[in-house]
């Protein structure tokens, strides 16, 4: 395909302009592809590279230095500590000494489990004496997976703290060489509030996102390749194991019929984008339009509208959204409203969470009402930036309060909140709230029932994957499900980050 | 005397303008009593005393404060909302001192690893976030924080993840000028210094903001909160609970009182967050900008 | 200091996280800490000390209190503390099977969760003696409710867990009672709605199916569903689907089971549930409520009465690692079951009892909605078990079908039962085909317990050997699927190996029973 030059493309109009990006992601897509083979060759080269240059160095900084580093192979933060160095050498040897016991304590008790996830279950045993059945616990799978993992993420922290240990008497060696003085340990605490402040700000929510999110995800992930569910619970009535594959299988593997996972992911996955695509753009427009009602010149009350609106946005959801199912029933406030004004008979009530396609239509609907008054603050603040000349020369120029609206106001607020969209048009995939508490998933499809459990017409992929965590206990197809609404959200940020000009760069705005 | 060409033009114009007010409020006006029927209804029912189920009228036959006597009498009603209440303190308190160190360093400080770290966590975001549950489960349990004591528990999920949400104040950190850093930096302010003493008095907003969403979250969260309290009464937040008292067997008995403990839920966040709307808009209204 | 101290924070989370030391081979069950104790009785110092964490229904939770007080007041010798907690029967056995470890040691729960509770080994057993108490003072249908794969694993506690019709008397006239399409006539004329499950809970919608003869039987191994005979697809399940037909698609259908649907607008007229909410019911209806038995429905000229489940709640034990402890709360669990305590609980909250002799007094017999229940018991199937999946599945036929609406064919009605049989099927975790084949294996025929010698079918479900020479001391077992899960010997299941007595030629026959992992094995001389 042929490039346009700078010029040619700032000619084009704005459909134009998109066409253009989304033809340049297609028609590059496969060197891009390739472009990633040979980085990921070339890393694999670095990395090998690398090794091999750190054990180099490992030897020579042995080979060639004094016995004080000589030591601190054995004894980490010995070398520290001999030069005066008091606090990193006990950092290092305080950490050298938790690993040990760690390790010889309970640390290969769970190494040497990790490949089986155990071995003995739950023995059940008839006491006669006292006429029992008395349970005996042993292994326990779940836990066996979750430390042994952070059993082995302990080691590799080890290895590299050993291997800071090493360079730091390198360099200390240099400098001393140099005539230089090293660092004290006040310098040190004070580079926390200063040139390593980052660190000290650092420390503690990183360590809260690896511990509570990353080291998680990662213990899901594995749980995708084991046969984990209520059948194999891990403790008390079966241990689980690794199996593979098989689960992923499940997903990939299309076989036509009812009670087929693949096919049910696939119809839970397109009403999921619907959805988010409806849930999103219909709280965009409208927000945008209520705003600018709201902020239009000679509008009186403009706080009391706005106060009326942002209501849902303060009070909780789950007050709001379960109240609003319960009158929307079949025999709720709202028939009952429309059947005393004889709009409706007993016979043609609306059966607002039976019906599916008006189900669907319901969840969206009420969505509106929970997502606009988000929209309209934000619009609002964003309207207020629009310079004021812009409308005035516009309207010198003649244009429509329609034309302002198209020529002057989409564009810009496109322009700015198309990270936002995306953001949202994420959030919305995974929006729990709003269907859980409207239809709990509902109404029941015959055709989505799985080996997981069933799922409803208006069953994201979030829900079905609460429903298949709670109610059936199926963790290895929770696991599955999601990793797979991962990679959908990660396909889809990938391919607007390749089409969005203002997604790209992040210091552009300071 | 006729009337000039502008004069027509200008009556035109304000007769126009005239008409789409008169539309404009007739649709907010509609909107209006849209938002809040169910806000009203709710409040009506939680002071129905001649029946505590569902029934077919929003205006209560006989008026009382009987649901909300018993409400505070006889539920755990006050268990819960003291337990939310509690967390919520604590987490805005943490989960802001979290956010904003997690922001301001990624904003202003420039080390290594920066880039990577801010793609880890957009990657990590991309998970559903309660697929961990069960894991954070079996976390807590271990450290005795579930079912009755799941209050400790959900503070510590809660804050731990916190610094995930560091985006919208980030963005508020990138639009101030950085020759105010630069120039402090110069007569010798320590980072820490740069931080507290300059950057702090600047981001009112934005310490607000993050203020009142971290204080929010907790009164809403239903999934961990559920998961974690593991259906034990006492470790339940409001949302949980109420949420609980809607099921098929309780709801007959309970219903009533779900309205009214909605209300009491309601009335001070929401008091709360139109206290400090205008700082939610900047929080809102600049993290779209930034995304 | 290089990146020092993040190394150092991360290894302290690792090593705060790994503080716990691995269990230990057979380690105890962690207690979590009592909350809420209610009494601790006897101070003197050799009794044993335990303690128990109790979930019932919230309504209950007072008078359990009370009972368990009595209890530990009756049983000196053990120093009790309780721990009462509401919470319900549904919640108790989700609960539960998240997490057993930190589950209650005594809870009630509803039969239908029975299967998933043996499941995840959430239960224990009740000892031989206190399976006798359990039998002999029980009604029938407490004590199937209470049995799974033929052992009894729990207390029954009610037998009042089934559904019949609530109707207002001032809309459905006395002489429509036992008339399905009367009653709907009745409803729409008076504006009012016909409250049925009939979409959203395979419960209530079994009711049709079971009415025109139709049966779900399930056949569980343990945790593996061996076989099962479920007859919803089939021309009786044709009929009863015509049935389900005509209620979901009135103009009347509403699908609830909660008393406020006599409250709300558009009110009930009917309401099909059970005696949990007699005490609602009553409240909205006063003088005019009425209890009955479900109607008949009419389909192409015949009439079938609705069926029903009739199920029962039960009070489960979870299993212990101290077996004294497992005595008391056996102890404590029949305690709570028997008589007294059934009968406590039926005055208060009119809880109908499956002991017999609690059933048997003159108050029982009088309430409405136990005298409604009892006669519609009549056509009542005992609610078995049934496998999770199934009431998902099952309900998928009331949502299927009102989704038809009211144009559907019998073709679309055979469609929906075609699918839900299939999904049925899918659920098998025993390969039918491996369930089927049986084996023999042993040191017959001159092998070592290494090769299966191959049975063949007959249409009688009978299963045969080719003719073999045995030899005096040969040993053998029976088998199915080539695996020992299920495996019969000379006592049964499990059981010790056969043994020939003399040399001859043989066939070696074995008949399955109803259990399809069991049978008895013969051996025919020729």
């Amino acid at each position: 395909m042929e490039k346009l030059s700078d010029l040619e493309y700032l000619k084009l109009t704005k459909a134009q302009k998109f066409f253009y990006r989304l033809k340049l992601l297609i028609t590059g897509f496969p060197s891009w592809l390739l472009g990633l083979g040979k980085a990921l060759l070339s890393f694999l080269k670095n990395i090998i590279l690398n090794i091999k240059n750190e054990f180099l160095d490992i030897f020579l900084t042995f080979k060639n230095g004094d016995f004080k580093t000589k030591l601190s192979y054995l004894f980490m933060g010995f070398g520290s500590i001999a030069r005066g160095q008091i606090l990193r050498g006990l950092l290092f040897l305080i950490f050298e000494i938790v690993f040990i016991f760690y390790m010889i304590s309970s640390g290969t008790y769970w190494l040497n489990k990790l490949m089986t996830l155990g071995t003995k279950g739950p023995q059940e045993v008839y006491n006669e004496k006292l006429d029992q059945y008395v349970m005996t616990y042993y292994d326990n799978s779940f836990k066996i997976l979750l430390y042994g993992i952070l059993t082995i993420i302990f080691i590799i922290a080890f290895i590299y703290t050993w291997r800071l240990n090493i360079k730091q008497n390198k360099i200390s060696e240099a400098i001393i060489k140099s005539g230089k003085k090293l660092k004290s340990s006040k310098d040190d605490l004070r580079s926390l509030v200063d040139d390593q402040f980052h660190k000290t700000l650092l420390a503690l929510p990183l360590t809260g996102i690896i511990v509570f999110t990353a080291l998680p995800i990662l213990f899901m992930i594995l749980i995708a390749f084991t046969n984990f569910d209520a059948n194999h619970n891990g403790y008390s009535n079966a241990l689980f194991t690794w199996v593979g594959t098989s689960n992923i299988n499940q997903l990939v593997t299309w076989t036509s019929g009812s009670s087929n996972f693949s096919a049910t992911f696939g119809e839970i996955l397109t009403w999921t984008l619907i959805w988010a695509f409806f849930a999103t753009f219909t709280n965009y427009f409208l927000g945008i339009f209520v705003a600018l009602m709201i902020n239009k010149k000679g509008i009186m009350f403009k706080k009391l509208w706005r106060t009326i609106l942002v209501m849902t946005i303060a009070i909780p959801q789950f007050i709001s959204l379960l109240y609003v199912s319960k009158m929307f029933s079949n025999n709720g406030i709202i028939n009952g409203w429309l059947m005393d004004w004889g709009i409706v008979g007993l016979d043609s009530r609306i059966q607002f969470w039976e019906n599916p396609t008006l189900a669907r239509i319901m969840v969206i609907l009420i969505n509106i009402w929970i997502g606009i008054p988000y929209l309209m603050l934000i619009a609002t603040g964003i309207l207020l930036n629009i310079p004021a000349d812009l409308y005035e020369s516009a309207k010198i120029d003649g244009a429509s309060t329609l034309q302002q609206f198209q020529k002057i106001t989409l564009p810009y607020m496109l322009f700015i909140t198309g990270p936002y969209l995306l953001t949202s048009f994420i959030g919305n995939i995974n929006n729990f709230n709003v269907i859980f508490l409207l239809t709990g998933g509902g109404p029941t499809n015959q055709a989505y029932t799985t080996s997981g459990g069933s799922a409803g017409y208006t069953d994201l992929l979030i829900t079905w994957l609460f429903k298949i965590t709670t109610v059936d206990s199926n963790y290895k197809l929770a696991a599955v499900i999601g990793i797979a609404v991962f990679v959908v959200c990660a396909a889809i940020s990938l391919f607007v980050y390749n089409i969005l000009p203002s997604m790209k760069n992040e210091e552009e705005f300071q | 005397m006729s009337m000039n060409n502008n004069e027509k033009r200008h009556m035109k114009q304000s007769t126009k303008n005239r008409i789409s007010n008169t539309v404009i409020y007739i649709i907010l006006i509609l909107m209006s009593i849209i938002w809040l029927i169910p806000f009203v209804s709710i409040v009506l029912q939680s002071f129905r005393i001649e029946s505590t189920l569902q029934v077919g009228y929003v205006i209560p036959k006989q008026w009382g404060l009987d649901n909300y006597i018993k409400l505070f009498k006889e539920t755990s009603f006050p268990i819960w909302y003291l337990n939310t209440l509690f967390i919520a303190l604590i987490v805005a308190l943490v989960q802001t001192l979290v956010v904003l160190s997690m922001s301001y360093t990624l904003s202003r400080l420039r080390f290594k690893g920066r880039k990577f770290l801010m793609n880890f966590m957009l990657v990590l975001g991309l998970f559903p976030g309660f697929l961990t549950m069960i894991v954070l489960y079996t976390v807590l349990k271990d450290l005795n924080m579930i079912m009755a004591n799941a209050v400790p528990g959900l503070i510590l999920v809660y804050v731990a993840s916190s610094g995930m949400g560091y985006y919208i104040s980030k963005g508020f950190f990138d639009t101030i000028p950085r020759s105010l850093d630069e120039a402090a930096r110069i007569d010798g302010a320590t980072r820490f210094q740069v931080f507290y003493q300059i950057i702090m008095p600047l981001s009112k907003p934005i310490v607000i903001y993050t203020i009142l969403t971290a204080f929010l979250g907790p009164w809403g969260d239903f999934i961990f909160a559920r998961y974690i309290s593991n259906y034990n009464s006492s470790g339940m937040n409001v949302a949980v609970g109420l949420w609980s008292w809607l099921q098929k067997d309780t709801i007959a008995q309970k219903y009533t009182l779900f309205c009214a403990g909605g209300v009491i839920v309601a009335i001070p966040v929401t008091i709360l967050f139109m206290c400090l709307q205008k700082y939610y808009v900047e929080g809102v209204t600049g993290g779209a900008v930034k995304g | 200091m290089k990146k020092l101290l993040s190394v150092f924070l991360s290894f302290l989370m690792v090593v705060s996280l790994s503080a716990c030391r691995p269990n230990e081979e057979g380690s105890t069950e962690s207690e979590t800490t009592e909350e809420e104790t209610t009494e601790e009785t006897s101070e003197e110092t050799t009794a044993a000390e335990y303690s128990f964490k109790v979930w019932c229904a919230d309504n209950v939770v007072d008078l359990t209190k009370s009972q368990l007080d009595k209890f530990a007041t009756d049983h000196p010798e053990y120093a009790l503390t309780f721990t009462v907690e509401a919470v319900g029967e549904n919640d108790a056995a989700t609960s539960m099977i998240t997490d057993v470890e930190a589950g209650a040691d005594i809870y009630s729960f509803a039969q239908d969760q029975l299967a998933r509770l043996v499941q995840s080994n959430a239960l224990a057993k009740p000892g031989v003696k206190a399976s006798e108490t359990i039998n002999a003072e029980n009604d029938a249908s407490g004590i199937a409710a209470a049995t799974f794969d033929k052992e009894l694993w729990a207390y029954p506690l009610t037998s009042d867990n089934g559904y019949f019709m609530y109707y207002d008397k001032s809309v459905i006239s006395e002489e429509h009672l036992g008339d399905l399409t009367a009653i709907l006539e009745d409803c729409v004329a008076a504006n009012k709605t016909f409250a049925f499950e009939g979409t959203t809970s395979a419960w209530y919608i079994a009711s049709l199916f079971f009415g025109t003869g139709c049966v779900s039987e399930w056949n569980m191994n343990g945790t593996d569903i061996v076989s099962y005979n479920d007859t919803f697809n089939s021309e009786e399940g044709l009929i009863a689907a015509k049935g389900l037909k005509e209620i979901v698609t009135s103009p009347a259908f509403t699908s609830s089971s909660g008393a406020d649907a006599f409250s709300a607008n558009p009110a009930a007229a009917v309401l099909v549930s059970g005696t949990w909410a007699y005490s609602d019911v009553e409240a909205v209806l006063g003088d005019n409520l009425g209890a009955a038995e479900l109607p008949s429905f009419t389909v192409d000229g015949n009439t079938y009465h609705m069926g029903s489940f009739s199920g029962n709640k039960l009070i489960g034990v979870k299993p212990q690692t101290d077996a004294e402890k497992a005595a008391v709360a056996s102890q404590i669990a029949l305690y709570l079951t028997g008589e007294e305590c059934q009968s406590e609980r039926f005055d208060a909250v009119a809880w109908g009892p499956s002991n017999k002799k609690a059933a048997d007094s003159d108050a029982v017999k009088a309430n409405p909605a136990l005298v409604a229940l009892a006669a519609q018991n009549e056509y009542g199937v005992p609610q078995g078990q049934y496998p999770g999946a199934w009431w998902d599945i099952g309900k998928a036929i009331g949502s299927a079908i009102f989704e038809l609406g009211a144009d559907s064919t019998d073709d679309d009605l055979k469609g929906v039962l075609q699918s839900y049989s299939d999904s049925l099927a899918s659920l098998l975790t025993v390969d039918p085909e491996v369930a089927r084949a049986w084996t023999v294996i042993g040191s017959v025929q001159g092998g070592d317990w290494s090769e299966d010698i191959e049975m063949v079918e007959d249409p009688e479900g009978t299963w045969t050997t080719a003719d073999l020479d045995l030899k005096a001391g040969e040993e053998f077992k029976v088998r199915q699927g080539k695996s020992w899960d299920a495996n019969l010997g000379s006592d049964g299941a499990d059981g010790a190996n056969f043994v020939v007595e003399e040399d001859g030629t043989y066939q070696i026959q074995l008949v399955v029973g109803d259990d399809w992992t069991a049978g008895t094995v013969e051996l025919i001389k020729k």
